[in-house]
């Protein structure tokens, strides 16, 4: 779980750095987008750990997955297999 | 005595180049190739008795296709049939690869990140495709969660399209760390059981537990794999 929490945060960071590098390079706006989107990288990283230690299942939204729970009670067989 | 990263060098069996092109049959492809040909003749030769009882070696068959049935149907529901083909086919690849990885002078090929990222990308924009599939531009409503105050959302929505965007990058980076990082400690511990002479039983006893450890990272990590497949593929379908 430990080393889960620490691939989300450093992931999201990485492709927020890399998303405002990209973009500096693009519009030519050395170093402001970098800046800018590696916080925002940060904060996203923030926010999957959130969902990770929530049992949110890791994704944008912020709703607990009612589907999921739904999906269970109807039309599946008892014995766990597919018919 | 090897280095600890020298374990992962590609080396070429069957060298081909096509000009720049260097598609040389590695001993990677090899270890893919053989996770490919093993589990395919485990499942076909296994399954050819369609005992009502089974023998030992359909039980072995029955219970993978169950624990990957049971992880479909638990995480997406009914509507995840048709994936089951997917992900099964995703863990028992990985999981063929990590455990041929754990026999002595073979190749992990799940240890490089490219072959992870590769995996984790056909995942993810297969997963993006089915969600513009099944839902149109309402796909784009995962980006906005719900009750967030209005002067936020643009904030808000640049930094749920970062998140979606890492799940490739953390997939592919947690499997790929795993690893790599196992068999590197392994084989640091090996090191030192040489370089310290009869002192060397400590570490000696210390590998012995990081193998039991090895492998059952070597499942967890193909095991958590499929899991998250299976929770995108779930989110691509029932959208919030």
């Amino acid at each position: 779980m430990a080393f889960r929490v620490g691939t989300e945060l450093v992931s999201a960071l990485m492709v927020g750095v890399g998303v405002g590098w990209l973009l500096d390079r693009w519009l030519g706006t050395k170093p402001w987008l970098l800046i800018v989107f590696f916080f925002l990288g940060a904060a996203a990283g923030v926010f999957n750990v959130y969902r990770a230690i929530n049992g949110m299942s890791m994704t944008p939204g912020f709703r607990k997955d009612d589907g999921r729970a739904e999906t269970k009670k109807d039309g599946s067989d008892a014995d766990g297999k597919f018919p | 005595m090897a280095g600890p990263i020298e374990q992962f060098e590609i080396k070429p069996i069957v060298a081909l180049e096509f000009g720049a092109l260097d598609l040389s049959f590695t001993n990677s492809a090899f270890f893919m190739v053989a996770s490919v040909a093993i589990v395919t003749l485990l499942i076909t030769l296994s399954m050819r008795g369609h005992m009502l009882v089974p023998n030992r070696m359909q039980s072995i068959s029955e219970l993978m296709y169950e624990f990957v049935a049971n992880m479909v149907k638990e995480n997406v529901g009914q509507e995840g049939r048709p994936y089951f083909p997917f992900v099964f086919t995703l863990f028992m690849f990985i999981l063929f690869g990590n455990m041929l990885g754990m026999i002595p002078y073979s190749f992990t090929f799940t240890s490089h990140i490219i072959v992870t990222f590769g995996l984790a990308a056909m995942v993810f924009i297969g997963v993006t495709v089915l969600g513009f599939a099944k839902h149109g531009t309402h796909f784009f409503s995962l980006f906005v969660p719900e009750g967030a105050p209005k002067v936020l959302l643009p904030l808000i929505i640049l930094i749920e399209v970062i998140s979606y965007l890492s799940r490739p990058v953390s997939l592919s980076i947690r499997l790929f760390a795993n690893m790599m990082a196992g068999h590197t400690m392994l084989k640091v511990f090996a090191g030192f059981t040489v370089a310290m002479g009869v002192f060397g039983v400590a570490p000696l006893a210390i590998n012995v537990a990081l193998t039991g450890f090895e492998f059952l990272v070597a499942f967890l990590q193909a095991y958590v794999f499929a899991l998250l497949t299976c929770l995108y593929i779930n989110d691509a379908i029932h959208l919030h």
